[in-house]
């Protein structure tokens, strides 16, 4: 069987995101999501003890996993564009650097990588936890981020750098003001992507004393010994925040595609 | 330098693809104000060498003089030769987030440091001259082929170069168009552009070179004024070239 034989499957790690063309996600997503609501709004009112006391208890480990993924993506985006450029760079020992950077980070589970990073940073300086965990989330994310950034670069024809560079602007200049605001646009949905992702992933760091939702669920669950309940919220909780997340993405990408349709 | 001397000297450029030789030797002088137009068939190094003129292709030997500024050398910075050299691609490439005037005005803004106001009074009056000053505020994906190849002219002609380079300015387009693009071409040569044009255009060459230069397989073959080439070609490859297209 030669190559061309051979037909490739691409699955992204996210939520599936619902695109409008697809009937059938579409009226999966709805499922999944009014069945949540149900359970979420239902399950305290039926039973308060323990449901009520869960939604009670958990709210603020919400707001730490908001906080540690959004700080998290930002820092993985910021590294992401540097990685990205130095997969591209014309410098060799710069090029080298970047890949070796992602060879190694997509080679380590990323559980292994928060324990390394945590009790590493905590040996050079006192840092706060969730700072040690944003900067390990970061680190991983960041490799998967630059070959987003990488092949976004590498989407844009050649013909607008030979472009910008017969005008007189230098190889800088033609990524800032002519490669890079053309290639967010093939850039962000698999941003997107990679921000729910993360919030996922977000759940190991409960293991590095951070109050995450998973953290704050499992210190109830050990008190209560309602086990199987606080999961039963904490998987809801996780669902629904995936699930809105995934619509607004799905969104975004609507607008984007309508824009450079326009 | 006295006025005599040639805007562009090209000296024994050589340049390789791998093993395969796409430039052999060749030497090409243009005057200020020179129409030079390249002809040839299809991989012979017409496109080669118009864009070693700017840098867009290295050499491996040879040397480049623009306005007496060997521009292969590492000392001369290629940026600044580039800002005095327009150059026209045969896709246009026209920066498709810009809407025409801002592909106009984003160099001069950027690397002359000119106003915003000054650079978009600029690209109008340059808009108005290649007739789209209506188009300003749309975008390059809503334009015919045509109407992006003028505007990419117009772009060029906003950094105000010395010189013009044009790679198969009309090869892309459907035929329809090729003459609105040809009109602008030639209304700029009158007005005394130093301009080297690789093309397939036998009249636009009839009409407007100074110089018809043929080249094949990397070479220059002939060069001669355009009513000698066209009526009395010398060579003998000039003269099958001519044959299978007229």
């Amino acid at each position: 069987m030669s190559d061309q034989d051979v037909k490739k499957i691409e699955v992204g790690d996210g939520a599936a995101i619902p695109s409008p063309d697809d009937k059938g996600l579409v009226s999966a997503w709805w499922i999944a999501l009014i069945g949540t609501l149900i359970l979420v709004i239902a399950l305290p009112l039926v039973q308060p003890d323990p449901y009520l006391k869960i939604l009670k208890f958990i709210p603020d480990g919400i707001l730490i996993t908001f906080q540690v993924t959004i700080m998290s993506i930002l820092l993985a985006i910021v590294i992401g564009l540097l990685t990205g450029l130095g997969r591209i760079s014309e410098n060799r020992l710069i090029n080298l650097a970047a890949s070796l950077y992602v060879e190694v980070v997509r080679g380590i589970p990323l559980l292994v990588q928060l324990f390394y990073i945590y009790f590493a940073l905590g040996r050079l300086v006192r840092v706060p936890d969730i700072v040690a965990a944003v900067v390990a989330m970061a680190v991983c994310y960041g490799a998967y981020m630059g070959e987003v950034i990488r092949a976004g670069i590498k989407s844009i024809d050649f013909g607008q750098t030979e472009a910008s560079l017969s005008l007189g602007f230098n190889r800088r200049q033609t990524m800032a003001y002519v490669i890079l605001p053309q290639a967010w646009r093939t850039i962000l949905p698999p941003v997107g992507n990679e921000f729910i992702a993360l919030l996922k992933d977000t759940s190991l760091v409960s293991i590095l004393a951070v109050s995450d939702i998973l953290r704050r669920g499992r210190e109830f669950a050990a008190e209560s010994f309602n086990y199987f309940e606080t999961y039963t919220m904490i998987a809801l909780i996780y669902l629904l925040i995936t699930l809105i997340l995934s619509k607004l993405i799905s969104i975004m990408e609507h607008r984007l595609s309508h824009y450079e349709r326009r | 330098m006295n006025a005599a001397d040639p805007i562009i000297r090209i000296e024994d450029v050589t340049k390789y693809f791998g093993s395969f030789k796409a430039l052999d030797r060749v030497n090409l002088e243009v005057a200020a104000g020179e129409k030079v137009v390249v002809l040839g068939p299809s991989g012979s190094g017409k496109s080669t060498l118009l864009r070693t003129i700017n840098q867009l292709e290295t050499i491996n030997s040879g040397s480049i003089y623009i306005d007496g500024r060997d521009i292969a050398s590492p000392e001369e910075d290629i940026n600044q030769v580039r800002m005095e050299l327009g150059m026209v691609f045969q896709s246009f490439n026209l920066f498709r987030h810009k809407s025409v005037l801002e592909n106009l005005t984003l160099a001069p803004i950027k690397l002359k440091k000119m106003a915003r106001d000054r650079a978009e009074e600029l690209g109008l009056s340059l808009l108005d001259k290649v007739g789209l000053r209506d188009r300003a505020h749309h975008y390059p994906i809503q334009l015919s082929g045509g109407q992006q190849q003028r505007v990419a002219i117009a772009r060029a002609l906003a950094m105000e170069p010395k010189i013009m380079l044009f790679d198969e300015p009309t090869s892309a387009l459907d035929p329809e168009m090729i003459n609105e693009v040809l009109e602008v071409m030639v209304t700029l040569a009158r007005e005394g552009m130093t301009m080297v044009v690789v093309t397939h255009e036998m009249g636009f060459a009839r009409e407007v070179a100074d110089q018809v230069v043929f080249m094949d397989e990397g070479a220059i073959v002939e060069m001669a004024p355009p009513e000698v080439f066209f009526e009395n070609p010398e060579h003998p490859r000039s003269q099958a070239f001519l044959q299978q297209i007229l």
